[in-house]
């Protein structure tokens, strides 16, 4: 649907007015988030070593970026050159396909960006972190929680200003899609890489250096140490960044494109919304980060928690102030009230997903405890007990997004609406917390690598525990953030899967699109759809376990011929492992990141749009399955084995400390690697077929 | 320089040329990392001799490498060597982690006992058993060493008191807490089985793996013989450690 197709007139200005204040709102967010680099960085560096330390894990990030966006430059060229092409056969739009590649690398770009600018920061945050953390816990927790909101910021504002202005550009959804293709496709690369390279220095720095030589976390001795530094950077900052900054832009245009399809009836202005709301979660942000603090004996984890529920109300207030006033002086209903109701469903829901993750992955509660003291009796327990949390952490979830699903489909419906434009909207809402949720996302790995500098670097044991006060917050941050990232992705997918097949029935000359599970090809479809996160799952994390070994010998290797390392009097080559970990990782993540961009298309032009639809709903389904449960049960054995490390059930060097630290090994790449990645790749396969719907709905070979 | 060790993990009287902290590290993982492993060793008296153990030899084939590189063993005996070591020779303890990080620890007055019921003692030479206890540290190593009443009296011994945490004051409902002992059902069993019973102590584990978690460490290592008695090396309390060896007290801790 064209904005210019549409009988609009004061209605039009009025929307490309919302386009401005967007872009406007999108400038201030990044200016704000600059405001906060330009003070992170004015904070005190520390000491030499400690400056040294930070170089070496800047330089290392740095040098993946660098090979990770030179595959990248090679991927978003080729892709967008076969855009440019594939959708220029219209001879009623004959620069779409050029629209489109310009829209699909200008999504590329900024989701390579907002990563690369809040790695840039990170990399600069962690020794001043560190180094505030030596003069008391609100100071270090200012630096790091700063340095998250340049990220969460900047990418909040990226992805708004970018939408808003493609938008008033073109006036066609179908076209801001490609930016959300752009921004998917890079952040599949950048997650999934980022993920590979991180478990396999954690997993390669713990196994020899912890397990066989008893080396302590940190310890500048290990090889592997800078790597396992670099990694937390790649994999949770500029990773877990492009993740969801894709999840919130394919969110935004999901709605946008069901907006469109049913303009015609319930008019043009649905098509902004999504952007509408956006902005109002930047300007939440705006607020809800001016009063994250930790006073004198504060509790970290608690801010964290505060500015997202303080930005959750900030969210729905502004939302029901703007439906308000908008309806009230325009005296009619412009934004109908189901939309806010699904939009709230949403917001309300994706917290409480959040926080009800929390509780199979916090060791103040029961099933985390359980597998830390069942750990006693062998690691075979370990293994079951967790894998069986991690199972049942999925119901409140699934329940949520059932719920959400429902709340705001029939709000939606019942104000009017079409259903499936209110779970669309639902997405928007629980991803408009996006500046605040990334924020607290990004603190995690820039304090992590401020305990790990505090130790290398020979800082006081102060200093080391009040780091590590700071890294458990952020653990449970991450945990929360996990949850809510992959319902949020969820619902999204839902919204982009409507959006399918409406593309389908419009190209298809508006013949109803019905998906029959008795059609064969529908249900062929569906399995092979289900086939795809296992076998996802399966390829990254041997991917993992592959460059783990390699490192692993690599690290022998250098203790074998290096005996001053562990004495103390000679550095590891720190280097070889960074190395190893960054060309595995480019190496490995290539075939798996492949399949989401060719299966759907091999389904669709080869078995039709009905096969296709089946193969979303199949990996959709199985996808948010497989998602919740590793990331659920990969959190579970790392937080059982860091109860028993923190003196119960025996401590660290007991049976139970051993069973749990296999747990944890077995748990590392399913939280970190193939968990996280699972929400990008579905929504890289239902954005591949949203954008190339209308060709599968003409040229397909059977159905 | 050239110095004698008595590592008691294994038994052994060493001469070398490295220091003892490189010495505790080379001996903890080894030159090429092949070996691997805590160790627990006192620095002897250069001049101790005895004529049952060649030391002056080994001291004499305590030379540099053709390299230049230092001697880092010489092995003057691999048993029998605690028994011929008065006590006056023994200098500064030193416990090593298993990765090489070294706390010397010196002597002191004092047995230590806090008068709770119930010990757990970590044989360390000449035999290793792990063994349950209502004796104190002084009256078990006399026992060991001078029992009236038992058969099997030891010419030296050393030893460390471990921590029972709660179990020593019930092990039957204590908790573990952080006590990463082996088979916690049988030291359970041990405990109220030495404390109900007339027997002063009881092996928990007769084949006890010659290593222990420093952690666990509650009065410290104690060494003597029946001539010269016992004498005490206390491991400092944990927040001195962590203030002043925060190195040695997090690898103890692993």
């Amino acid at each position: 649907m064209q904005w210019k197709e549409a009988e609009v007139g004061k209605v039009y200005m009025g929307n490309d007015l919302w386009l401005y204040i967007g872009m406007g709102f999108g400038l201030v967010s990044i200016a704000a988030a600059l405001g906060y680099y330009r003070w992170v960085f004015r904070q005190d560096e520390g000491s030499e070593k400690a400056k040294h330390i930070a170089s070496l894990i800047k330089d290392g990030a740095s040098t993946y970026l660098a090979m990770l966006y030179r595959t990248l430059i090679i991927v978003a060229l080729v892709l967008g050159v076969a855009i440019a092409i594939i959708f220029s056969g219209d001879p009623g739009r004959p620069y779409h396909g050029i629209y489109t590649a310009i829209a699909f690398g200008f999504g590329a770009l900024c989701s390579a960006l907002a990563g690369y600018l809040g790695m840039s920061i990170a990399v600069k945050a962690n020794v001043r972190t560190a180094t505030a953390c030596g003069r008391s816990i609100g100071d270090g927790f200012n630096v790091a929680y700063k340095a998250g909101a340049v990220l969460g910021l900047t990418m909040v504002g990226i992805a708004v200003f970018g939408m808003c202005l493609l938008f008033l550009i073109f006036h066609d959804a179908e076209i801001v899609l490609g930016f959300s293709f752009g921004a998917s496709s890079l952040a599949l690369l950048a997650k999934a890489g980022g993920g590979i390279f991180t478990k396999t220095a954690d997993i390669a720095a713990d196994l020899t250096g912890k397990v066989e030589l008893g080396i302590p976390e940190d310890d500048p001795r290990n090889p592997a140490v800078i790597a396992d530094n670099v990694g937390d950077n790649v994999g949770d900052v500029a990773g877990m960044g492009a993740d969801i900054f894709d999840s919130y832009v394919a969110a935004a245009v999901a709605s946008m494109l069901l907006g469109a399809s049913f303009a015609a009836t319930i008019g043009i202005q649905y098509i902004v919304l999504p952007l509408i709301l956006c902005t109002l979660g930047i300007v939440s942000a705006l607020i809800g980060l001016r009063f994250v603090k930790v006073g004198p004996g504060g509790k970290p984890g608690k801010a964290l928690n505060s500015a997202t529920v303080m930005s959750c109300v900030i969210f729905a207030v502004l939302a029901t102030i703007l439906f308000a006033v908008v309806n009230g002086l325009a005296g009619e209903v412009v934004f109908n009230w189901g939309a806010l109701i699904a939009t709230i469903s949403g917001l309300g829901i994706g917290v409480i997903i959040g926080f009800t993750t929390d509780y199979f992955t916090n060791d103040d509660k029961k099933p985390v405890r359980h597998v830390a003291e069942i750990s006693a009796s062998g690691t075979g327990l370990t293994i079951i007990t967790g894998l069986s949390y991690g199972f049942v952490s999925m119901v409140p979830a699934i329940i949520g997004i059932v719920a959400a699903t429902l709340v705001s489909y029939f709000s939606a419906q019942a104000f009017g609406l079409p259903g499936i434009y209110g779970v669309g909207i639902a997405a928007v809402g629980m991803l408009s917390l996006t500046g605040v949720v990334v924020s607290n996302d990004a603190y995690g790995p820039i304090v992590d690598n401020a305990k790990g500098i505090a130790e290398m670097s020979g800082m006081s044991h102060e200093v080391v525990e009040t780091a590590d006060v700071l890294d458990s917050a952020g653990n449970t941050a991450k945990a929360i953030t996990k949850g809510f990232s992959i319902s949020a992705a969820a619902l999204t997918v839902l919204a982009m899967f409507s959006a399918y097949t409406q593309a389908i029935q419009k190209y298809s000359g508006g013949v109803p699109f019905v998906l029959d599970l008795q059609n064969p090809l529908v249900l062929s479809g569906v399995l092979l759809g289900c086939l795809v996160p296992p076998l996802f799952s399966a390829l990254v994390m041997l991917a993992v376990t592959r460059n783990a070994f390699t490192m692993i010998g690599e690290i022998r290797r250098q203790f074998k011929s290096r005996p001053g390392i562990m004495a103390g009097t000679e550095l590891p080559d720190y280097n070889a492992c960074v190395g190893i970990a960054s060309s595995g990782a480019l190496k490995s993540l290539v075939f798996p990141a492949l399949l989401a961009v060719v299966l759907p298309l091999a389904v669709g032009f080869i078995m039709g749009p009905s096969a296709l639809g089946g193969f979303l709903g199949g990996s959709i389904f199985v996808g948010v399955v497989f998602a919740l449960f590793m990331s659920n049960a990969g959190g579970l054995w790392d937080n059982a084995k860091k109860y028993i490390e923190a003196g119960n059930c025996g401590g660290p060097g007991s049976d139970a400390h051993k069973a749990a630290v296999v747990g944890d090994t077995v748990g590392d790449p399913f939280k970190d690697t193939a968990g996280p990645s699972i929400n990008t790749l579905i929504t890289v396969m239902s954005l591949v077929s949203s954008l190339f719907a209308p060709l599968i709905a003409q040229y397909h070979l059977f159905g | 320089m050239r110095h004698l060790y008595l590592s008691l993990m294994p038994e052994a009287l060493i001469a070398s040329m490295l220091s003892p902290e490189e010495f505790g590290n080379y001996y903890a993982v080894g030159a090429e990392r092949t070996t691997q492993g805590q160790a627990v060793f006192f620095e002897i008296d250069p001049e101790f001799r005895h004529p049952e153990i060649p030391v002056e030899e080994a001291l004499a084939r305590c030379m540099p490498h053709a390299d230049g590189g230092p001697k880092r063993t010489v092995y003057a005996s691999v048993y029998r060597v605690l028994e011929r070591l008065p006590l006056s020779v023994l200098g500064t303890l030193y416990l090593v982690t298993k990765d090489g990080r070294t706390l010397g620890v010196e002597r002191a007055s004092g047995s230590g006992d806090d008068g709770t019921e119930l010990h757990l003692y970590h044989e360390l030479a000449p035999v290793r058993p792990l063994v349950v206890s209502r004796l104190g540290p002084e009256h078990f190593f006399s026992l060991l060493t001078r029992g009236p009443d038992t058969l099997l009296r030891l010419p030296a011994v050393s030893f460390v008191e471990l921590r029972l945490g709660e179990l020593a004051v019930d092990p039957k409902h204590g908790s573990v807490g952080d006590l990463p002992y082996d088979n916690i059902d049988h030291l359970r069993s041990c405990l109220e089985q030495v404390r109900s019973k007339e027997v002063a102590l009881k092996v928990v584990d007769r084949l006890h793996p010659g290593s222990f978690s420093y952690r666990t460490l509650k009065n410290g290592l104690f060494v003597g013989n029946s001539r010269d008695g016992v004498a005490a090396y206390p491991l400092p309390p944990a927040p001195t450690l962590k203030e002043n060896y925060y190195s040695w007290w997090k690898s103890a801790n692993m």
